[in-house]
């Protein structure tokens, strides 16, 4: 059997594109507008996301004959603030600076719709090795979408891709400016729009 | 067994599987947490005196060199007397000089006020004239993300280079957060005691302008003695 057939691959491919969490299910767009004026937070963050995803999606899934059903959103929950703490305390291990930027947004990642619905709707139903490609999935869905966002955001609104500056001085001599739009967070409103457009236009039967 | 004993019982081997995996992730990265917050305070302090740009990374090594180079921590007495002492006394004020050769280019006073949420800590940099600002940085506060939270974001913290805290005649002005951006009627000679302020977060402004000025008042001993040019004894260490 090829790879692209496997229910794996295809657990791991459909959140990717046809059902997007952002452009998709509009899901978690407070963090996508929130971390994405640099690449750096994004990719930090879609990485942290991606983490507790998938590893919520395995525990649970793990779980899920045993579970009682009356109290399985409290279990889901615990599993999903446990991992987001570890994630954070990681954070603030090894990436300090990016931590400090990222500052409530990872604690915030509790309160993200798409952790809770992959679990609710995915893990209490299927096995642990198609829920974990399920989480990775989806994590990495909702990383593409923060990371094309922030690419524009950054590139356009500080003329700089992951810090380094791309714009050369010469275009600012001759008169170019940074865009401060791009800044604020309704550009990532617009940007995502325009996105969530773009596929609908990729992928409708013409 | 009963569904509900049933439920209680996995709730409960839940939560300590949880409280475990946390303490020991808590317990193992404390080390290296705290020497982070370590280094973000000297990068904040190397911040305040121009020595470090904010927007280009540093590694940690780096730093704690810069620092060691130039920077000393010490102590003054509520009199303004700067001395050379190691053990904290409960009366003395602690400040951080900036050496440049022998000279002191600059020196730092730690900032430790009331925010709107809770504390705002950080340090501001005053030129060796007593009066003039060089810096202002902010390393840990409780704000609102993209409101109070500003205030430690470079474009704030800019505003405050080059700002005085003595008025035009000389006497104490302190320095003090606008409410938004100044307007351009704005009176020309209180211009160098002001800063812009952050649209939506007019509490904070109000709370940091206060603890400023309470921070400089403290320390306005200190700043006499570099207005006047008395010497200020530094004994090599």
């Amino acid at each position: 059997m090829k790879l692209t057939k496997t229910n794996h691959y295809k657990a791991f491919s459909v959140p990717l594109l046809q059902e997007n969490p952002i452009s998709r299910q509009m899901l978690g767009i407070c963090s996508a507008l929130a971390v994405t004026v640099q690449m750096k937070t994004a990719i930090v963050m879609g990485l942290s996301l991606t983490f507790v995803l998938a590893f919520s999606n395995l525990a649970i899934s793990l779980m899920r004959n045993v579970i009682p059903r009356n109290i399985r959103m409290i279990v889901e929950l615990s599993v999903i603030a446990s991992l987001v703490i570890i994630a954070d305390e990681l954070l603030r291990a090894f990436l300090y600076d990016i931590s400090k930027q990222l500052s409530v947004f990872v604690g915030l990642i509790i309160t993200n719709c798409i952790v809770m619905g992959r679990a609710e709707t995915y893990a209490l139903g299927h096995p642990p090795g198609l829920s974990f490609m399920d989480g990775l999935g989806n994590g990495a869905g909702y990383s593409s979408v923060l990371i094309s966002v922030a690419f524009i955001r950054e590139l356009l609104g500080s003329g700089k891709l992951l810090g380094y500056q791309v714009i050369p001085t010469m275009a600012y001599d001759l008169g170019y400016e940074n865009m401060g739009f791009m800044l604020l967070a309704p550009a990532a409103f617009i940007i995502i729009g325009l996105l969530v457009w773009f596929q609908n236009w990729l992928t409708s039967d013409r | 067994m009963s569904s509900y004993v049933k439920s209680i019982f996995f709730a409960l081997t839940t939560a300590v599987t949880c409280s475990f995996l946390l303490t020991a992730a808590s317990a193992g990265l404390k080390g290296l947490q705290l020497e982070n917050i370590e280094v973000d305070k000297k990068k904040n302090i190397l911040m305040a005196v121009g020595l470090v740009n904010s927007e280009e990374t540093i590694q940690k090594k780096d730093i704690l060199d810069i620092y060691q180079e130039n920077i000393q921590g010490l102590w003054v007495s509520p009199e303004g007397e700067i001395l050379d002492q190691t053990s904290a006394v409960e009366t003395l004020l602690p400040i951080y000089i900036y050496l440049k050769g022998k000279e002191i280019a600059s020196y730092i006073i730690p900032v430790n006020t009331r925010g709107l949420w809770g504390k705002i800590f950080g340090y501001l940099a005053l030129n060796s004239d007593g009066s003039t600002i060089t810096g202002f940085t902010v390393y840990k506060h409780s704000e609102t993300p993209g409101l109070g939270g500003e205030i430690e974001k470079r474009w704030f913290q800019k505003n405050f280079e080059g700002k005085k805290i003595l008025d035009q005649i000389g006497g104490f002005a302190s320095i003090s957060i606008a409410k938004g951006f100044l307007p351009e009627t704005f009176p020309q000679d209180k211009l160098p005691n002001f800063v812009d302020g952050i649209s939506g977060a007019t509490l904070t402004g109000k709370y940091l302008t206060t603890g400023l000025r309470n921070v400089l008042q403290t320390y306005e001993p200190v700043s006499i003695k570099f207005r006047t040019r008395q010497s200020i004894l530094i004994r090599e260490k």
